[in-house]
């Protein structure tokens, strides 16, 4: 087993996946702490129109993808701030919407469109050199930004009406939150793909919840089931010699009913 | 005369075609206990968010300290509807009420100091939580997590402590603490409570209003039956048998 740590796709393969796990613990508390998912499950369908545009215009479809997420990021949060009722009818237009752009865009560009698949499903072990540089980087913007901001986005997601009264610029910091999610989002279709996106970054920040009681402790346990997530799935895929994406999140997905069961024992007896 | 810590002068709100809050004007002074009582739904919430700057009025201005400012409110300590909160957010006693600090801290990146900590500290002895400072909100009960929301405000050394319906999900004994608690900071700030229940209003009260969607008031801390039937539209003996009995007097709403 241990020999294919000598294949370098199989060492990127777990760069990806170790990187997109921080990213995900970090991120994916504030999305699990403010109920975030649906939005951030809209954010990353709306990151297939940017897909299809990729291929339209024959540029990489991850760079149409993060500029499709950050837009559709901030429209979303601009609607939410503003119109406050039915958010969730908004969330799901942009979600179709999306999705609905992407699949034109592909059926326009002529041709086979390439790894079409693999943006939909991710596949972790087909990641090239120069997007683990970039997701580093991603990374290491989302770190310096968070703890630059830790207290300001604790206000605004425990009680944003509370630090409004306190004069923080409230809205601003929402919009940079939803950036920071649209950008992981883009971290995470290359590990698991679009529609599996929300698991990874939801599933290991809601088990720490259960077992921790401040945003940074949260954080830092989600970052190591993430990281323990995705090392097994990976593991187990090239085992079994079955799609990485999906064994990823079963093998989160698995964790979080364990981890509701085992709760629900604790709190029976 | 000191200027009102609070001044409400002609505020109009329309909200989705419905006027919710038509000429309401009120003035709060320096160590006054200002009670406004009303039924639900009767606009209690929106003129304290208009008050807090979080809905801007159809018409009308509000004044903190003479002053009309956004800015200002940091001088407000706001004490929201208890089931507002997410009592299963990942944060301990101290970390929340040392937030309440932010609004006070301008450089950047925000981050507490010796005098916000020590405030900290000193808010969590005032309201005795002090003990559970490490511990998670969500395992305290309904009276720490109380006591806790106004610790919260009191670390911004407020001018006034705004109280929104505080005595709805608490049970009696907790009920009269909570009291005993606003009787000592009475000497230290101006306190408005809102609440839709006309049995809990003290006699401690200075002054008390009506509120359905205009405001009754006369300036003293009597509740009289014909303010009553003005707010709440109903005969008056269905509602007021919690209320003393107090002089009555004509009523008038206030300019």
């Amino acid at each position: 087993m241990l020999e294919v740590l000598g294949f370098e796709f199989f060492r990127n393969a777990l760069a990806a996946g170790i990187l997109a796990s921080v990213a995900c613990g970090i991120i994916g508390t504030y999305v699990v702490v403010r109920r975030m998912v649906s939005v951030s499950g809209g954010i990353s369908h709306a990151a297939f129109g940017g897909i299809g545009l990729g291929y339209y215009l024959g540029i990489d479809p991850l760079l149409g993808a993060a500029g499709f997420t950050v837009a559709s990021a901030l429209g979303m949060g601009a609607l939410q701030l503003r119109a406050r009722q039915q958010m969730d009818t908004l969330i799901g237009a942009f979600w179709a919407a999306g999705m609905a752009i992407g699949i034109l865009f592909v059926y326009l560009t002529p041709g086979f469109a390439p790894d079409l698949f693999s943006y939909l499903f991710g596949n972790i072990l087909l990641v090239p050199q120069g997007d683990i540089l970039l997701m580093a980087v991603l990374v290491i913007i989302i770190i310096a930004v968070v703890a630059l901001l830790y207290r300001e986005f604790q206000a605004i997601t425990f009680d944003p009406d509370y630090a409004t009264v306190m004069n923080l610029p409230v809205e601003r910091l929402s919009l940079l939150l939803l950036v920071l999610i649209a950008l992981t989002v883009v971290m995470l279709i290359r590990v698991v793909g679009i529609i599996l996106v929300i698991a990874l970054l939801t599933l290991p920040a809601a088990i720490s919840r259960l077992y921790t009681t401040r945003i940074w402790t949260m954080m830092l346990l989600a970052v190591a089931l993430g990281i323990a997530f995705s090392v097994t799935g990976i593991g187990l895929s090239y085992i079994l010699n079955v799609p990485s994406g999906a064994t990823i999140i079963l093998v989160s997905t698995l964790a979080y009913a364990g981890a509701l069961g085992v709760e629900r024992l604790r709190q029976g007896d | 005369m000191s200027t009102p810590v609070i001044e409400v002068d002609d505020v109009w709100v329309r909200l989705h075609g419905q006027t919710v809050l038509e000429a309401v004007s009120l003035a709060v002074n320096p160590n006054e206990f200002y009670a406004i009582i009303g039924p639900n739904g009767g606009g209690k919430t929106t003129l304290l968010r208009v008050i807090l700057g979080l809905l801007a009025p159809s018409r009308g201005v509000v004044r903190i300290l003479g002053r009309t400012e956004k800015e200002m409110r940091k001088d407000l300590g706001y004490v929201p509807q208890f089931r507002t909160f997410d009592f299963e957010y990942p944060i301990t006693v101290r970390e929340m009420v040392l937030s309440g600090r932010l609004g006070h801290i301008t450089r950047f990146p925000r981050r507490y100091d010796e005098e916000d900590h020590a405030r900290a500290e000193q808010a969590l002895e005032t309201m005795q939580i002090a003990n559970l400072a490490d511990r998670q909100i969500r395992d305290l009960s309904g009276g720490e997590q109380q006591r806790t929301i106004i610790a919260r405000a009191l670390v911004s050394d407020p001018k006034v402590l705004l109280l929104d319906e505080p005595t709805v999900y608490v049970d009696a004994p907790t009920e009269a603490q909570f009291y005993r608690i606003l009787d000592r900071l009475r000497t230290r700030m101006a306190i408005v409570l809102v609440t839709h229940d006309i049995g809990v209003i003290p006699e401690r009260v200075n002054r008390v209003a009506c509120l359905n969607r205009r405001l009754y008031t006369h300036g003293t801390n009597e509740i009289t039956p014909d303010m009553l039937e003005a707010a709440y539209h109903c005969p008056v003996d269905l509602i007021a048998h919690g209320v003393p009995h107090r002089v009555l007097s004509e009523h008038s709403r206030e300019e």
